[in-house]
């Protein structure tokens, strides 16, 4: 998505925290209700057609060139082939099959970009859990350095980092989940303010738990909800992220078959009516991002409701 | 409402402070290597990296340079361009302008629309016309914005399915496919040069901006004064303008401030595609020629146009709400 990060505060829609109900579910309760949640979830359309289109593409990108029609780098054919029975996608400038470099190209961004969300969110969720529950001046100066980073597009601050860093890909997926900790830091700790005054936190600690149990074992559990949407939220992101930063060239580098690199190759040529090696690679990035989306939409209604 | 001001200018300085911080961390802190050895490459004798690195300062002790790197935000002065050795600033101001007129026309678009869909939309709440607005419109915001970008360069200024339809493109070919206009255009004749360009941002824009309307009106239309309002016999329209927008929009004007600040950076990959030089292909450029001192100030400019536009947002939404700014007393 495009990377606004709407303010806490603004949104009225995530005013309440969606989990803090007054009341301390038992452990069995909570997994039952849990396990309900898991049933509306898997039941809604939405999440079902994100999946499908998820999984299809990390079939092509495990299987890569073993069920790709032509060889993803095989360059013997004609340059500019337009779409026909042998190649149904047409072939890119060095007579590429672009089906087979579109169906390979999923390799690329699959292996970047649901780890840096995952590390993004962990951290995140340590970091926004201690803002949170210990508040006071730690929380305070966190936040402003949280808002500092927010200032900023993470596309322009990733570009800036693997400029200086490097663009290789352990660099990328780190300066991604680097950039994703402060905007998962603020909404685990949104969800943390509301839970810390209710009266099983204050019960934990007058049984003398400690600050690290009361957090993670306690706390952590009722927070769960947001944390697993913005999990699925930030994989939408990252795709978005890796896809765009390919496309301005801090991606894998050629010949290797990254769709956003493939469009970047692709439409200086679209003047000539060349509009193949565009389009493709193009809809499959939409495709991937939709699909996240459409999964982030439903797991988000289901557990916000 | 001074004192407001006052507290709203400094916490703007202070995030001002740590994003030039997070800047000068990732440039000059992470890398390891000097940036001389960097640009110079491996097999560049020492001697010559050391003259290099003197010329541009970066020799000196880090926090010498951190200071210098900070007085330069508050300034506005970055520097000299390692590639051309000219003023960072006769690179990145002439941009900022083209990018300004670029996001100026995509707000003059995507400001009333985005406002007047998200009110249509919470007026049909859970009907099929909002299900429409809001999940089109975040799908289209959710895909790299040199997506949409490309499609439009592709149908509306080089008419690419003139071939597959066999009909003349010249009914709907209305843009360039190359946005910057030559010297001495009107201001008239700017329109077809930025349109799709400007179109392409609305796209990435316009569901956010639609949705957080669309949550603030539905949240008015529910609340008591809306309906003490209608109760006393004020005509619809004068319910929702006089006294709903006027709450509900303030979600609105942040996302709306959020964008500004977006739409001179963020959006690279559509300069990129309409080879429009902006911002964001200054930004590109200099990543290709690790110019790091125009990437720096440009980065550093959209963080203070980010800052300056939230913070009026801010200060508008606080003269349109007197419970803000009477909030801030206590």
């Amino acid at each position: 998505m495009s990377e606004i990060e709407v303010p806490v505060e603004a949104s009225m829609e995530d005013q309440s925290p969606p989990v803090a109900t007054p009341e301390v579910k038992v452990a069995s309760e909570r997994k039952q209700s849990r396990r309900e949640n898991w049933r509306l979830i898997r039941r809604r359309p939405s999440f079902i057609i994100g999946n499908l289109i998820v999984w299809f593409w990390v079939v092509c990108a495990i299987l890569g060139e073993r069920i790709t029609p032509h060889h993803p780098l095989d360059f013997r054919t004609t340059p500019h082939l337009s779409p026909n029975g042998d190649f149904p996608f047409g072939t890119d400038q060095t007579g590429r099959d672009v089906l087979s470099r579109v169906m390979a190209g999923a390799f690329d961004v699959l292996k970047i970009a649901p780890l840096a969300a995952l590390i993004g969110v962990l951290l995140g969720v340590v970091l926004g859990m201690l803002m949170g529950y210990l508040g006071g001046w730690l929380d305070n100066f966190l936040s402003r350095i949280v808002e500092a980073f927010l200032a900023l597009p993470v596309v322009l601050i990733a570009l800036l980092a693997v400029t200086t860093l490097g663009k290789s890909s352990g660099v990328v997926t780190g300066v991604v989940a680097v950039l994703f900790i402060p905007v998962v830091a603020r909404t685990v700790r949104a969800a943390v303010l509301g839970e810390r005054e209710l009266d099983y936190v204050t019960s934990a600690k007058l049984r003398g738990e400690n600050g690290a149990f009361v957090m993670f074992r306690e706390v952590l559990p009722n927070v769960s909800g947001p944390i697993i949407v913005e999990l699925t939220v930030r994989v939408g992101y990252a795709v978005f992220t890796v896809a765009t930063l390919a496309f301005l060239g801090a991606g894998p580098p050629p010949p290797s078959p990254d769709w956003g690199a493939q469009v970047s190759d692709g439409f200086r040529v679209l003047s000539a009516g060349i509009w193949w090696t565009t389009f493709f690679p193009a809809a499959a990035i939409a495709s991937l991002v939709i699909a996240v989306n459409l999964i982030a939409d439903s797991v988000q209604s289901v557990l916000d409701a | 409402m001074g004192r407001y001001i006052a507290r709203r200018i400094a916490s703007a300085i202070v995030t001002l402070w740590l994003l030039a911080t997070i800047v000068f961390v990732i440039v000059s802190v992470l890398p390891g290597e000097s940036i001389g050895r960097k640009i110079l490459g491996a097999f560049a004798p020492e001697s010559e990296v050391a003259a290099f690195n003197q010329r541009l300062g970066t020799d000196r002790p880090l926090l010498n340079q951190y200071f210098s790197s900070i007085k330069s935000v508050f300034t506005l002065d970055f520097g000299t361009s390692y590639q051309s050795g000219a003023d960072v600033n006769d690179i990145i101001f002439p941009a900022l302008f083209r990018s300004g007129k670029l996001a100026l026309l995509a707000l003059i678009i995507v400001i009333p629309l985005a406002i007047s869909a998200g009110i249509f939309a919470a007026r049909r709440k859970d009907k099929f016309a909002d299900r429409a607005i809001v999940t089109t419109g975040l799908a289209l915001s959710s895909i790299p914005d040199f997506i949409p970008a490309a499609v439009l360069l592709s149908v509306f200024a080089i008419g690419v399915p003139t071939s597959v339809l066999g009909v003349s493109s010249s009914l709907w070919t209305f843009g360039k496919p190359f946005a910057n206009p030559p010297p001495g255009t009107s201001v008239i004749g700017h329109f077809p040069y930025l349109i799709l360009p400007a179109l392409a941002m609305v796209i990435a824009y316009f569901g956010y901006i639609a949705r957080m309307t669309r949550a603030g009106v539905s949240n008015g239309l529910n609340a008591d004064y809306a309906r003490t309002a209608t109760m006393k016999g004020l005509p619809p329209g004068k319910v929702m303008r006089g006294h709903i927008l006027r709450n509900a929009l303030a979600p609105t004007i942040t996302v709306i401030s959020v964008s500004i600040g977006y739409l001179f950076g963020g959006i690279i990959g559509v300069e990129k595609v309409f080879n429009y030089a902006g911002l964001g292909s200054t930004m590109l450029t200099a990543v290709g020629a690790q110019d790091i001192p125009v990437l720096q100030g440009a980065v550093l400019l959209v963080g203070i146009i980010y800052m300056l536009s939230t913070l009026a947002a801010d200060l508008l939404i606080a003269y349109l709400n007197p419970r803000v700014r009477l909030e801030s007393k206590r």
